[in-house]
């Protein structure tokens, strides 16, 4: 037996040195069986292709500063602008809050801005700045250079001269933009049109507009939907070709609103596919880049009325309608998805167009499209369901000022079922007796029936039947004391039957009254007193007599009135067992001592 | 026609003379003319009880009949009037049928529990249920040992033998003193025996009101929610006929423990064993 493991071990230890072999070898061989994943191999230049060459921006050229008052002739009261124009960035510039100038120089709003220039192979910032300026009266204004910190290096800003004339023949009003607005009166978020005009300068000569603004607390641009256009214009009541950018302004807060407009001209550098009207002249040369601004704009914003809203309003205003809602199809399974396209038309934005959310259903699982896609994948839960859910949207328009409702309708569905199995093909576990389960046949009777199926222990009678076992226990423990104390005290038991007979016979007697029957009423009226006076002496009342009723009476009573009605009565009793018994007629008129005597053995009792 | 004397003064027996014993009550039937109404009512309510039993039945023989012709909705509709009307084990058990043919693995498995709830006994109930979660691929609830025990016998059961158990007992240990009687050996056991029983009764009735609180999910992908409100977020979707714990309730929402976590679902979305 010791022979037979030893070699099986043996074995064992062949057979291990055997796999570490031809592990081992594997091993060796892996470097020529692996290969290595290999790198892309791109053509001569390539490289080269993906890299282009970027204009450095140039911070390191001396900064250079101008200033100059625009026009620099004016008349009293008539506006210009203090222009301040350096080729450096905006937020490298350490600009004063205020500006030293002479006490008859009124300044009115600012505004900067900052372009980037190409200049053949650079580029290079320029900020300018520019205040409105009126002068009080004539003469000549200078504003003298001071010293501004640029890149942290001192960069001088040159003196510039206005000159105020009392009369000014060749006067030409300062060069600005002109806004328009296409409402000025707009609900809170209602988007509307502005216009951005560059008119035409001498000869008709219309230059682009860079890094337009709108300026104003309150508001939000979309640039990304300008239009730029050259057309003729109505600025200041002349028709004259200008430079035209439209924007969409959206208020963002109530109330009185100031918007102004402020841009750099730009000569010929039109930064977008832009259409021309009329005829106008484009010059050449170097671009000179000038910022400029508009006056500014009231409008009033309004908040949008509380009253009056509908479900699904998710801040669209305007006028909107959609297509009839198309659903992929209308015969699905449950959790098969079909898409809802819903496409939104409108006078409104609807760039900024927010769909409605996607509604809670029991029956529906829904899921929206991502922007700007306007649809919704509708998954059914159940095959209950006969028709997509609602979608509540209402939108908000501001001709009417009211809510108008656009919610997309249910469409008929046919929603299938899963087609659950009815039969399982045996399984081979072991476990069971290898028969198919299946689902169990109808059965042919109700069976065994419930109440509720709600538990008693959760009824609140229950707790009720419970109690009256504990009043069975209680009434049985005292049922037994009371009967304790009987046994103790007999006495009260003979007197409370005493009591009860005594009412009896009392009955029994005054129908014998009634009756005329003396018999009776003498039988009965002993009877009364024997029970009367049974419980003193613990006695049968059928073994008392006279005498006995007499001792109970006491010595002063038993030879009054009360003595010889006892006797009378006893006697007459007694003579009923006699041969001739007494007639008594006048044995009823002692009914009335009979009562008052059986009243004082009562009292007794 | 009765008649019950009872003698006072039995234990003096002995001191008084015999012609002093007296015969206190005399308890003989008498008929009287209420009772006739009485009677008049409680045969209106036999009658009204058995007029709504073959109300029942005609559900039930309906939800049959259209079983039978494959109208699967339709049967499940006289089914749920006729369980509404006397939940029976049967009728529970067709429901189950006919809602896992039309598809509703939940309702199905929901039918077949509370048709075990009634009756534990019921082998196609059992059956239907072990074939239905192993073709839908679903557990079954997780039952605490005391639980596990209250699934022996029906609920009603329980309460009714903790009753009489403990009144068994009560009524062993205190009625032979009232009675005058020597509590007997045979007496002593009984009342330990029935003590016994009472306080298992007690967790089995434990088991059974716990079990009240588990439930089905009814609808497929039912949403578990982080929140109980209709924006809460989605924590998980849950398959139809999934079992599940009522923890806690607000609103229209069940807060829920289930196998994959806890959070809160729609109550339309998951049905209750007791589902009063």
């Amino acid at each position: 037996m010791a022979g037979h493991s030893r070699s099986r071990r043996n074995w064992m230890l062949d057979v291990g040195c055997w796999m570490f072999g031809v592990f081992f070898r594997f091993l060796l061989l892996a470097p020529f069986l692996l290969r290595a994943q290999a790198p892309p191999q791109l053509p001569p230049g390539g490289l080269a292709q993906l890299q282009v060459a970027q204009p450095a921006v140039d911070v390191t050229t001396p900064v250079t500063a101008t200033a100059a008052f625009d026009p620099p002739v004016v008349l009293a009261g008539e506006k210009t602008f203090y222009r301040v124009t350096v080729d450096a960035t905006e937020s490298s510039i350490q600009w004063p809050d205020e500006i030293a100038a002479p006490p008859g120089l009124k300044f009115g709003p600012d505004a900067r801005g900052q372009l980037t220039q190409f200049l053949g192979d650079k580029f290079r910032p320029l900020t300018s700045f520019i205040y409105e300026v009126r002068a009080t009266a004539a003469g000549h204004f200078a504003i003298t250079n001071f010293t501004v910190d640029v890149y942290g290096k001192p960069v001088e800003i040159p003196a510039a001269g206005l000159d105020v004339v009392a009369e000014n023949p060749n006067s030409h009003p300062a060069r600005q933009l002109v806004l328009e607005t296409s409402a000025t009166n707009v609900f809170l978020g209602e988007p509307f049109h502005v216009s951005v005009m560059l008119p035409a300068g001498t000869n008709n000569e219309i230059e682009a507009l860079r890094e337009i603004q709108i300026n104003g607390d309150g508001l939000m641009a979309d640039k990304t939907a300008s239009r730029q256009s050259i057309e003729t214009a109505n600025v200041n009541g002349q028709l004259k070709p200008a430079f035209i950018c439209e924007m969409v302004v959206t208020p963002i807060s109530v109330g009185p609103l100031k918007l102004s407009a402020q841009g750099f001209t730009a000569g010929r550098e039109f930064t977008a596919p832009i259409a021309i009207r009329g005829q106008v002249t484009i010059p050449g040369g170097p671009t000179k880049y000038v910022l400029l601004v508009s006056d500014a704009v009231g409008i009033n914003a309004r908040p949008l009325p509380v009253e009056g809203e509908l479900p699904g309003f998710t801040g669209a205003i305007g006028t909107f309608f959609y297509d009839p809602p198309q659903l992929s199809t209308n015969r699905l399974r449950v959790g098969e998805p079909a898409h809802l396209k819903i496409v939104f038309h409108g006078k409104g934005d609807l760039t900024r167009l927010t769909p409605p959310d996607p509604p809670r259903s029991p029956d529906w699982q829904i899921i929206a499209d991502n922007p700007p896609d306007t649809g919704y994948t509708l998954i059914p839960l159940t095959n209950e369901a006969r028709a997509t859910p609602a979608i509540p949207f209402s939108y908000f328009d501001p001709a009417s000022a009211k809510y108008v409702d656009l919610t997309i309708p249910p469409l008929p569905v046919t929603v299938l079922g899963e087609g659950l199995p009815v039969q399982l093909p045996a399984m081979d576990d072991g476990s069971d007796s290898g028969a198919p389960l299946k689902l169990s046949g109808l059965a042919a009777v109700p069976g065994k029936t419930a109440g509720s199926l709600k538990p008693l222990q959760l009824r609140g009678w229950f707790v009720g039947v419970q109690l009256a076992p504990v009043i069975g226990f209680v009434a049985l423990w005292r049922w037994d004391r009371r009967r304790r104390f009987l046994e103790a005290h007999p006495e009260i038991v003979r007197r409370r039957q005493a009591r009860r007979a005594l009412r009896r016979e009392k009955r029994k007697l005054q129908k014998a009254v009634a009756d005329g029957d003396a018999a009776a009423f003498v039988q009965h009226a002993a009877e009364a007193m024997r029970i009367a006076i049974a419980p003193r002496d613990a006695a049968n009342p059928r073994a008392l007599v006279c005498a006995d009723v007499l001792a109970q009476l006491g010595s002063a009573d038993q030879n009054n009135r009360a003595g010889e009605t006892v006797r009378k009565i006893f006697a007459a009793a007694d003579a009923q067992f006699a041969a001739a018994p007494q007639t008594g007629g006048d044995l009823l008129a002692l009914n009335s001592e009979v009562e008052a005597l059986l009243q004082r053995l009562e009292a007794k009792l | 026609m009765s008649r019950l004397l009872f003698h006072r003064c039995s234990s003096r027996r002995e001191e008084a003379p015999t012609h002093l014993r007296f015969t206190i009550y005399d308890l003989r039937f008498r008929f009287k003319p209420r009772y006739l109404g009485c009677c008049i009512v409680l045969a209106a309510l036999i009658c009204a009880v058995n007029f709504s039993r073959a109300a029942t039945n005609d559900f039930f023989a309906q939800g049959v009949e259209l079983s039978r012709a494959g109208q699967f909705p339709e049967a499940a509709a006289a089914f749920e009037k006729s369980a509404q009307t006397q939940p029976a084990a049967g009728t529970l058990v067709n429901l189950g049928i006919a809602e896992w043919r039309r598809g509703h693995a939940g309702a199905a498995i929901l039918a077949w529990e509370q048709a075990r709830w009634i009756d534990p006994f019921d082998p196609r109930a059992g059956a239907d249920l072990k074939f239905a979660r192993q073709s839908a691929q679903l557990g079954a609830p997780q039952l605490k040992w005391f639980e596990t025990a209250s699934t022996w016998l029906p609920p009603d059961w329980w309460v009714w033998l903790a009753g009489a158990s403990l009144w068994l007992a009560v009524g062993l240990l205190t009625l032979p003193g009232i009675l005058r009687r020597r509590k007997a050996g045979w007496q002593r056991a009984l009342a330990a025996l029935a003590f016994g029983i009472f306080l298992f009764c007690i967790t089995a009735n434990l088991g059974v009101v716990s079990r009240t609180q588990t439930g089905f999910v009814l609808k497929k992908n039912a949403p578990l929610l982080l929140t109980p409100s209709l924006e809460g977020e989605v924590l998980m979707t849950l398959n139809s006929g999934e079992p599940a714990r009522k923890l806690r309730t607000r609103g229209n929402y069940f807060f829920i423990y289930t196998g994959y976590g806890t959070g809160w679902i729609n109550r339309e979305q998951i049905g209750l064993v007791n589902s009063e």
